[in-house]
């Protein structure tokens, strides 16, 4: 049963030979449980006597605690524990540069900040209880921007941090103001991307209960096994100390990745009360303390020679961090790098600073940077093309990488379609046809993106190891820690097991993480599961079908190269002199080979790690085994009047391998999209005083069904060799190219580019009436407003005589 | 001081005392019914998670004042599915793939149920309305509207076999 990637001359490649589980639209395993409300989310966790608790937390964005008073509330009936710093470890801790307490010690950072806590009878008492704690509070003077962040003589937000600097690196690789100098065409320009909020509908939960010296956390964390780690970092603890048990997740996106001290505060309330405790954030907690996308601003500089070869590229990149660092480090270096290997640069040069802000700490987010990049960089290409005079798919045609091309960052490329992507998008949205017939106040735009298919990035692994125990009844049960957050990751692990085994999907259970019980696993982040999971499960799979047969050949007397599985039996031709061929079902086998004296169970253990490497303090390093690719082409319309933008049809064609299961991958892609047009379009707050004026739904206004614009999503025609029956990840890439895409299909239809996010009706509006995407009232020096730039027109429309995506 | 209260709950009849008659319809669910299938995603009536059928129409449960509930009829989640199998705007999502996370899920089953008992062959046009209703952050949407385009016509068949 093992397989081998490598070709055999004359025989079938894998990739013709595809078992047919693979590629078709199993239905998921969760699929029942969630839609009868029988699946158990964070806040459905229900343990006897378990108490409820609420947190109270910081009002100013920068202030001294000179003291708490928490005399009031421990008074009231019902209450069972009121906590403050001082009955914390007061540990500090992080998941890269550890800078946050579980509770405030001595200052407050951000407005949501975590003061005190009560633990009480019910989440009504907790509520009252905490309104009665007074804090003492000495405000600071606090930078609630990046310019004010960076000024000379700028309030600290950490005292060890100089120059509100939470990390910074620069590299030049291979010289790329020389570059610049010998361009026939370089483009210019500064953009600054937005905090974006997850906005899963359910919010970050724990419910955890103390037995003797260990807690047990229920936890909707995407990655067990790390924050386990970073829990018993806060909570002052030995790792074996601290299960995690992974929840049903109600979204994730990178925001219940185990940053935050949500779940750390449970576990503290939890060991004084000697009861257990759940603590859920409500959704005005969520938008003030949770982890959202970091906002970045870039200059970049972008040289091209005047047939429109790229030459080399220059960023100067500040990135928002707020007030505590959690992954933003992480996030910071793929904003950096990841897109390099896009494109064919002879150089790159970059200077890279992650700021300190009395602001929400930000962190991981569906894209971990490339979003912000691409917003950058993408419309930098944009306007590249105008310049050059080439339509812009033609212009990524000429430069974009392939199999076998490596980046600056030595970024090495196995599998590519992504000429094939940047075709088919054109394709999908009509590009050609569109250009030849404009239609007044509606422009097209295209972009591109590349991602990871898991990251090397917490230490020097990022395998995944899995067991597979086949079943006295006949079935397998997968038992890995990777988890699930929504993306349907069990029930693609369960399709690679069942190809593997001969088994059927419905008889393939996947576990969920459990820090006792599970395989140890980095769980779901950087688009890893389907890769480096689906290959561990693959080889768990394989040897346990291995030992299956071996033990079939021994109860049977036949030589097990004979031997198969199929549709949940073990099969072998009739021997010489008998009719009938050996048709087994795979549990009689199984218990055979337990009820027997000595007997064993049948048990496969596969592993693999990412075949990548562990990047350098400069982000030199293949950070993964295999990359995704998409290329999203967008037609959007402006209303001149009011400079509202309506998103007509947005086509998306991914490099994501094998498409293990077309609907799920699909649906991947579908919600990435609609992520990232609330990027681009309407997700933002009202600020004041470092903090939004109304943290909730109604203001942060997500995509609903209605504004969906038409979606043609395709997959290329792909192949990973290293991946499990050649797929790659699919989790992330979607979104990355939407919000730059958007803006520059506004600067093709009207004429105004807009450079900080979101894209809304009053820029565009300013942006037609004065050339300057700021109102005229609030206009003056160090905005990001650019002049208009040139109409339409000027951009020349391409022969009428070229096929649809034709490359030159 | 508890008030009793009595109301139709899933074609049962239940009495409960409530402290406070201004608590909402969505604790007294998961708090003091058990009935953890209804999710709270904002308490403010505006992300659709918490959907319940009140009398026959689709309500956020953490807008539903207790108070208000006496005598009325009320369905959960947990209310369409049984032994004998699961809703036909269940199945639906089941078989087009309408889910991701879930957690979204349970209210715009609800919302659509509501949409089918009133009108039973809605046009696009009442789909794609009652769906913008609910938040979904996974999906963006396009397998919903599949799903409940799905459950229209699987309603639709089955209503032609009882006849």
């Amino acid at each position: 049963m093992s397989t081998t990637h490598a070709p055999v001359p004359g025989l079938p490649r894998e990739r013709d030979v595809l078992p047919p589980v693979i590629g078709s639209a199993v239905q998921r395993i969760d699929a029942v449980e969630k839609v009868t409300g029988r699946a158990s989310y964070a806040a459905d966790t229900r343990i006897p006597r378990m108490l409820h608790a609420a947190v109270v937390r910081s009002p100013h964005a920068h202030a001294r605690v000179l003291a708490v008073d928490t005399s009031r509330a421990a008074r009231v009936p019902g209450v069972h524990a009121v906590i403050t710093g001082a009955d914390t470890a007061q540990v500090k801790w992080g998941a890269f540069r550890p800078d946050l307490y579980p509770l405030a010690v001595e200052r407050v950072r951000y407005v949501g900040d975590e003061v005190a806590a009560v633990a009480a009878i019910d989440l009504e008492t907790a509520r009252y209880a905490a309104e009665l704690i007074r804090v003492e509070y000495e405000v600071l003077p606090a930078v609630l921007d990046l310019d004010a962040a960076l000024a000379d003589g700028a309030p600290l937000v950490h005292d060890d941090a100089p120059g509100n600097l939470a990390h910074e690196f620069a590299f030049d690789r291979g010289g790329a103001r020389e570059w610049l100098e010998r361009s026939d065409v370089v483009v210019e320009g500064v953009w600054q991307s937005t905090r974006q909020w997850h906005g899963s509908i359910e919010t970050i939960g724990c419910t955890a209960e103390w037995s003797q010296d260990r807690v047990t956390m229920w936890v909707n964390t995407q990655t067990p096994f790390l924050a386990r780690q970073r829990y018993a970092t806060a909570l002052g603890l030995p790792l074996r100390a601290v299960r995690v048990v992974q929840t049903e997740i109600g979204g994730g996106f990178g925001g219940k990745s185990g940053d935050d001290n949500t779940s750390v505060i449970c576990a503290i309330l939890a060991r004084k009360t000697g009861r257990p405790v759940q603590l859920v954030n409500t959704r005005e907690e969520e938008f003030l303390a949770s982890r959202p996308r970091i906002p970045m601003r870039y200059h970049v500089r972008l040289g091209f020679t005047s047939d429109g070869l790229v030459t080399a590229k220059e960023i100067d990149l500040v990135a928002d961090n707020g007030a505590y660092t959690g992954k933003a480090q992480a996030v910071l270096g793929a904003a950096t790098v990841r897109h390099d290997a896009l494109f064919t640069y002879r150089a790159v040069k970059a200077r890279s600073r992650l700021v300190y802000t009395n602001l929400v700490p930000t962190g991981a987010f569906r894209g971990f940077g490339n979003p912000s990049a691409d917003w950058a960089v993408g419309q930098a290409w944009d306007l590249a093309a105008t310049r050059l005079g080439i339509e812009v798919p033609d212009l990524f045609l000429l430069n974009a990488v392939e199999s076998g091309s490596v980046s600056p960052h030595n970024h090495r490329i196995s599998s590519c379609e992504l000429k094939q992507c940047i075709r088919r998008a054109a394709a999908a949205i009509g590009w050609y046809d569109k250009r030849a017939a404009p239609t007044p106040h509606r422009g097209l735009a295209m972009g591109v993106s590349v991602h990871v298919s898991g990251r090397r990035s917490f230490g020097d692994y990022d395998g995944s190891s899995a067991i597979v125990r086949l079943t006295e009844d006949g079935r397998a049960a997968v038992i890995i820690g990777e988890g699930e957050i929504g993306t349907g990751a069990r029930t693609t692990l369960a399709q690679i097991a069942a190809a593997e085994l001969g088994l059927a999907v419905a008889d393939i259970s996947v576990s969920r993480p459990d820090t006792d019980l599970t395989t140890h696993a980095l769980g779901a982040l950087a688009s890893r599961v389907t890769y480096v999971a689906g290959n561990a499960v693959k080889q768990a799979a394989e040897r346990a079908c291995e030992q299956l047969l071996a033990a079939a050949a021994r109860q049977t007397g036949r030589p097990a190269a004979e031997l198969w599985v199929e549709d949940g039996h073990v099969h072998a031709p009739a021997m010489p002199g008998e009719d009938t061929p050996l048709r087994q079902p795979v549990g009689t086998v199984v218990r055979a080979e337990l009820y027997r004296p000595g007997g064993e169970p049948i048990v496969g253990l596969g592993s693999f790690d990412n075949p990548s490497e562990f990047p350098d303090q400069l982000r030199y390093g293949n950070e993964s085994g295999a990359y995704n690719f998409v290329a999203e082409a967008a037609e959007v319309e402006v209303d001149p009047a009011t400079g509202a933008v309506t998103v007509l049809e947005l086509a998306a064609a991914v490099d994501c391998g094998t498409v293990l299961n077309p609907p799920l991958a699909e649906g991947q892609v579908e919600g990435a999209i609609a992520q990232g047009l609330g990027m681009a379009l309407t997700e933002r707050f009202d600020w004041d005083g470092g903090a939004p004026t109304r943290p909730n739904f109604v203001d942060y206004k997500m995509p609903t069904a209605g504004v969906m614009p038409k979606l043609h999503v395709e997959f290329a025609d792909s192949y990973e060799p290293t991946g499990p029956f050649g797929a790659k990840g699919v989790g992330e890439i979607a979104l990355d190219p939407v919000p730059s895409i958007v803006a520059s299909a506004v600067a093709d239809a009207v004429g105004v580019r807009v450079h900080e996010l979101p894209i809304t009706a009053e820029k565009i509006f300013w942006g037609i009436r004065t050339g300057s995407t700021t109102p005229p009232e609030q206009a003056g020096p160090g905005g990001l407003s650019e002049s208009a730039e040139p109409a339409p027109p000027d951009r020349p429309a391409p022969p009428r005589d070229r096929a649809p995506g034709e490359e030159r | 001081m508890a008030v009793p209260l009595r109301f139709r709950l899933n074609h049962e009849d239940v009495e409960v005392h409530v402290q406070d008659p201004a608590s909402t319809l969505l604790d007294l669910l998961r708090n003091d019914l058990g009935l953890t299938g209804t999710k709270s995603g904002c308490a403010i009536g505006y992300c659709g998670a918490c959907t319940v059928i009140v009398d026959g129409r689709a309500v956020p449960s953490c807008l539903q004042l207790v108070g208000l509930l006496e005598g009325r009829e009320v369905r959960t989640i947990e209310d369409l599915s049984g032994p004998d199998g699961l809703d036909p705007v269940q199945t639906a999502f089941v078989t087009c793939a309408g889910m991701q996370c879930g957690f979204c899920t349970p209210g715009h089953v609800m919302a659509l149920r509501a949409l089918l008992d009133q009108e039973p062959e809605p046009d696009e046009e009442r789909l794609r309305q009652t769906v913008d209703g609910n938040y979904c952050r996974c999906t963006g949407y396009v397998k919903i509207l599949d799903s409940a385009r799905e459950a229209v016509s699987l309603q639709k068949s089955l209503t032609g076999e009882a006849r």
